[in-house]
Parts: structure tokens; sequence; C-alpha cells
């Protein structure tokens, strides 16, 4: 009896600092998340794909969401993108083309833009939403977080994460395939104050193994809160995503 | 203290100057892309076409007999696309004119058409009245849509091209809710029809009532869908798409078309109109695989299709009536066939299709390039179409195309006898 005891204070022992370093992680995740964004928000980024030899391509974008799972993301530049919207809800994901003239569902995988970014750059929800924490340390001056995937809705299967410790904020992230390949790696850089309370990087760089000498920029801008009726979230609004701006 | 303040401000000044240089070096005046009440956009197109002619084939004697031999024809051509957008408060004025010239060995020609012109008022989010031209999309398929009931024929081997719409009346009512039925939307609309007005949707004075509901239900898209009789006889149907998983969409059309009527050509070449009640139909999916290539699969049942009888009899009339021409100069036969060509000859006259598209994202790991094939068999007949495409987007607002088409049948087969067994295409469009 007595040894069956000391087995599971043992187990308790061993257990109970993993659980409480999820709880911890969880709650670092979820603030990491609001210092980023408000739950629901609006914002414009400029997506710049380098080449190795100094070519650019760039696309501007404007994005809202709402809550935990409904994002759209609206192609503002170039004209040849202009007017191409995506719709998120949850795992589920439209895309608008202004020629074919109707939302088409489309797998939540499928990229909708050429080019080194992939939708988890640009459709991204919550970092909480998306990722539950598997490892949590503090170190000094910050902390580290393991993030795994929820589903398998999301790019990425895993991340790791460097948070700065007085801002709460992500200095770098490496996003990991489920084959454990590295894929690319975000450096969160360029603190701004956004107004309003809203003060976090205003710069992410990209650069990627897979694409060696490429370098993708986004440039963060106009971030504000914005609560919009859920129809805006719907099939039926989708061509018209540009009226919300 | 003193030093580490110094550094502390070293820093600070070097990130601010860090900010400064990003985004001078590369630039983001968001003041560029605000909302503006007037908007002006579109694309400028030139095509390039090398037809190879299939002289044995019975479309090529339909359409060619009177033009003396040929086994070629080229064609440039050239497009022009412009939308216009006008917001006033509540109020939007859209309009979009598509304009075409082109030339080939044997002719020249063009034609400007509005795609699309109408008012829309927006009081809330949930609500929307729209009135004037109006390009409407209804159905999930790729390739078809069987309960396409309010808009001209799609092209299957272009699917995204942008089509001409009709004059309609109509609104939307939407509205979100939380729990399994996520949101329902409302669409009524009258496509009137006069000797003015909407003239290529149907004859006669008719209101054309129609209506769309549209469900997300439990992560499914679902629209039920009618178009009451008038002009045309009454149809209606419903869709679906559904994620199976991340990497993995379903969806399917099913339309009930009642006195759907067309052309038969019987025995000695007489023309019967045959009428009755017909059931479409499409199944389709959408598959992403690991290196990301896209498979789409569609396979359509066309209940206004004509049997593989039926379509034997009329390439069979239309070759003897070539034969009968070069023996005695006598053309009133191939006129007779070539007036049937508008529902022989049109885009998959049969019943049963299959649609495969493979598409490759970046092969190779280059940018801004897609490799796709796109492959079309006819299940009656076996006779089938291939279009091999490489698509490149590495230059800002350019999209550059060239696509292959080869053909493949045996004879008194839907491809067997189109005009041309191969195709060669190259499509350079600009964005404005």
């Amino acid at each position: 009896m007595m040894t069956r005891d000391r087995f599971a204070a043992f187990l308790l022992g061993l257990l109970l600092p993993l659980a409480a370093s999820a709880i911890d992680g969880e709650e670092l995740l979820r603030k990491v998340d609001r210092n980023l964004n408000p739950e629901s928000y609006e914002m414009y980024r400029k997506l710049i794909n380098i080449e190795p030899d100094g070519r650019r391509k760039e696309f501007v974008l404007y994005s809202v969401k709402k809550g935990r799972d409904k994002m759209i993301a609206l192609f503002l530049d170039p004209p040849s993108e202009k007017g191409r919207a995506t719709l998120r809800i949850g795992d589920n994901m439209w895309l608008f083309i202004p020629e074919v003239g109707k939302p088409i569902r489309i797998t939540s995988l499928q990229s909708v833009v050429g080019g080194i970014f992939n939708n988890a750059d640009i459709f991204n929800l919550d970092y909480s939403a998306e990722y539950a924490v598997e490892k949590y340390e503090q170190r000094p001056g910050g902390h580290y977080l393991e993030l795994k995937a929820r589903t398998g809705a999301v790019a990425y299967d895993r991340l790791k994460m460097k948070v700065d410790g007085p801002t709460l904020l992500p200095t770098e992230i490496e996003a990991y395939a489920a084959s454990g390949l590295l894929i690319k790696t975000l450096h969160f850089k360029d603190i701004k104050d956004f107004g309003k309370g809203i003060r976090r990087p205003s710069v992410l760089e990209t650069d990627s193994p897979l694409y060696k000498g490429y370098k993708s920029i986004l440039i963060y801008a106009n971030i504000g809160r914005r609560d919009l009726p859920d129809e805006a979230f719907t099939l039926e609004y989708l061509p018209r995503a540009r009226e919300l701006r | 203290m003193r030093v580490r303040l110094l550094a502390a401000c070293t820093a600070a000044c070097l990130a601010g100057s860090a900010v400064a240089q990003v985004e001078e070096k590369y630039g983001f005046d968001v003041g560029k892309f605000e909302k503006k009440p007037f908007e002006l956009s579109g694309y400028a197109e030139l095509r390039a076409e090398s037809f190879r002619l299939n002289r044995g084939a019975a479309l090529y004697k339909l359409n060619f007999f009177d033009h003396g031999a040929r086994t070629r024809l080229d064609r440039t051509s050239g497009a022009l696309e412009v939308s216009a957008l006008y917001r006033h408060g509540i109020a939007t004025f859209q309009a979009t004119a598509h304009g075409e010239v082109s030339r080939d060995n044997l002719q020249s020609g063009g034609r400007t058409r509005i795609h699309e012109a109408y008012l829309a008022l927006q009081p809330s989010t949930g609500l929307r009245l729209e009135a004037g031209k109006r390009a409407l999309r209804w159905g999930k398929g790729y390739a078809w849509n069987p309960v396409g009931f309010i808009e001209r024929p799609k092209d299957p081997n272009d699917p995204e091209l942008s089509r001409e719409g009709f004059t309609v009346l109509g609104g939307s009512f939407t509205r979100s809710f939380d729990g399994p039925l996520q949101t329902v939307t409302f669409n009524p609309l009258l496509v009137p029809t006069s000797a003015r007005l909407n003239r290529d949707f149907g004859t006669g004075n008719h209101i054309n009532p129609a209506a769309r509901l549209s469900l997300l239900y439990r992560d499914t898209d679902i629209d039920f869908l009618i178009l009451g009789a008038g002009a045309r006889g009454m149809r209606y149907g419903f869709d679906f798409a559904r994620n199976l998983s991340t990497n993995l969409e379903i969806h399917g059309e099913r339309a009930r078309i009642h006195g759907a009527t067309r052309p038969v050509l019987g025995a000695g070449g007489s023309v019967t109109p045959q009428s009755g009640d017909i059931t479409s139909y499409l199944l389709g999916m959408r598959y992403l695989t690991e290196r990301d290539t896209t498979w789409i699969v569609e396979y359509y049942r066309n209940g206004a299709g004509y049997t593989e009888d039926q379509m034997r009899a009329y390439l069979k009339f239309a070759n003897d009536a070539y034969d009968e021409f070069l023996a005695t100069a006598n053309a009133a036969a191939l006129t007779r066939a070539g007036a049937l060509q508008p529902s022989y000859a049109r885009a998959n006259p049969m019943r049963r299709y299959l649609y495969v598209r493979a598409s490759q994202k970046e092969p190779f790991d280059i940018l801004y390039f897609t490799a796709a094939v796109a492959g079309m068999y006819n299940l009656d007949d076996r006779s089938w179409s291939l279009a091999p495409e490489l698509a490149y987007t590495g230059i800002t607002n350019l999209d550059l195309r060239l696509r292959i088409f080869a053909l493949h049948g045996a004879r008194l087969t839907d491809f067997g006898e189109k005009q041309n067994d191969r195709r060669i295409e190259l499509r350079a469009r600009y964005a404005f």
C-alpha cells in the first residue's frame, strides 16, 4: 500500500510541474497574441518577396479578423491581384477571384499567393487558437515556447518561439514541418506604437533554408481594433470585402 | 549606470533608425490604398493561336467547305476589359465593359459588350438591393454548373473567364448565427424578358422570378436554387461543397429542368424539336497533395445532352452532306447541318463527361511558375481532349500562359470530329 502511495506521489510530482508549465505557457501564448493584435482588428500589410538578384515583388493586403476564428484578407495591390479576397472561418476557407465572380471553397492548405509566402503568413489566426504549448522555459531576458499545431489545417506543424521578457512580444519563430524540417524563420523587428495601446513589431522578416538567398518582409500599418458584424464574414459579403475599409 | 543608460539610448536610436530604414527602403504609404469614391481597373490582353485543322472531321467540313482546303489557321486577338466603380453613401455603381478584336487567315472582326452595369444599395452589412446588368454565378462546379440557371454558358476550357450577365432586379438578406447553422442568405430576383430586355435569355414578356437560399450548415455550403416558369421552363436544384480534410474538398450540383427542348436530327435530315423534363448533375473534388499539386476531378451528367446514337447520326449526316456537295456542288444539306451547330457543336453536347485538372505550383522551386494539365474525357464515345499548360506570373501585373490542346477520337465521336485536332495558344495579360 505504502509503495503504491509513494509511486502515485512520485508520478504526481513528475506531472505537476508539467501541468503548471503548460498552463503558464498557454497563458503566455495568449498574452503574446493580445500583445500582437487585439482579438478583433483591422490592419494593412505590405508583403515583399526579395529574390537573390534583388528583384522584388510586392503585395498590399487589408485584413480584418473577428474573434478567434473569422478572418478576411483582401488584396489591394498589385492590380493583377486586386480584389482577390479570402475568407477563413475556422478550418473552412474560400477564395474570391473577381473574374470568376463567386467564392470557391478551397482546401485550407491551398496557397493563394505565389512566392515564399503561404497561407500561414497571410491568414494566421491567434497562435493560441492554432497551436498548443508543448514546452515552456523561462530564459534569461525572456521566454521560450515549443508549440504543436492543434490540427493539420495549419501550414507549420511545430513552432519554436522566443519571447522578449519585458514586452511579451515574439522576437523569433522557427517554423517546422511534421518531418522536423525547418521551413522558415520569422524575425520580429522594429517595435512601433500603433496607437490605442497597440505597441508591437512593425516589420517581420522571413528567411527560409528551402529558398536560399530569398527573403520576405512584411510591414504592418494602421493596426486598430475593429468589431464588424458576423454578416461581414460570409460568402455573400466576400465579393464586396473592399467595402469594409 | 550611465554607461548602461547610454547603451540603452544608443540601442533605441539604432532600433528607431532601423524602422525608418526598412520603411524608407521598401516604402509603405498606406494613404495610397485608402478607399476612394471612384476606382478604375482592368486588363489588356494579347492572344496568339494556331489551329491544326482536321480535314477529315465533320465540323471542319461544315465550316470550311467554301474556303478551300486548309491545314492551318492562325489567329491573333486583342482584348480590353475595364471595370469602373463609384461609391456614394450606401449606393455603389459598378460597370464592366469588354471589347475584343481578332484577325485570322480568313476574317477579322471585333465586338464590345457590357458584362455588368448595376446599381447596388447596401443599407446594412446583411442587406443589399441590386438593379441592372449583373453576372450572377450559381453552383460549385469548376468546369460545369448544371444549376447556373441565370448565366451564359461557361467555357470548360477556360472556366475562369469573365462572362456577360443579364439584367436583373434582386436583393440579398444575410443573417449569421451561433450554432450548427452558421449563415443563412436569401437572394430573390427577377430576370425580366421582353423584346428589348434580356432577349437572349428567352422570348416573350416574362418576369422570370428566381431565388437562391444559401446555408453554411455544420461547415458545409448548401444552396437551394429555383427559376420559375417563364421565358424558360421551370428549373430547380441544389448544390453543396465541404472540406472532408485539410487537403480534400468535395462538391456537387443537381438540377431538374422542366420542358427542356433541343433539336434532334432524324432520318433523312428532318429536324424535330424534342421536349421533356431532364436531370443534370455534377460531382467533384479538389485535392491538394503534399507536393503542392492540386487535383480537380469532376463527373458531369448532362441531361440535356445527345445520346451517342444521336450524335453519330448528326456527324454522319454532316459528312454525307459534304460528300454530296463535292459530287453535286449542292450545299443545301451542309447548310442544314450547319444550322444545327449551336446545339450539336456546342461545348460538351453529349451526356457523360469526366474532367481532370492537375496543377503544380512552382515545380522545381521556380517561383511564380505553374505547370498544369487539363483533360476532358467523353465517357459515352471515349473521345478526349488534353491541354498541358505553363503559366508565369513573376513580372508584376503580367500573366503569361502557354497552352497546347490535343483532341483525339475515332470517327463520328465528339472530340474526333472537331474542326481542329491541335491548337497552341499563347496569352499575355497585363492588369492595371
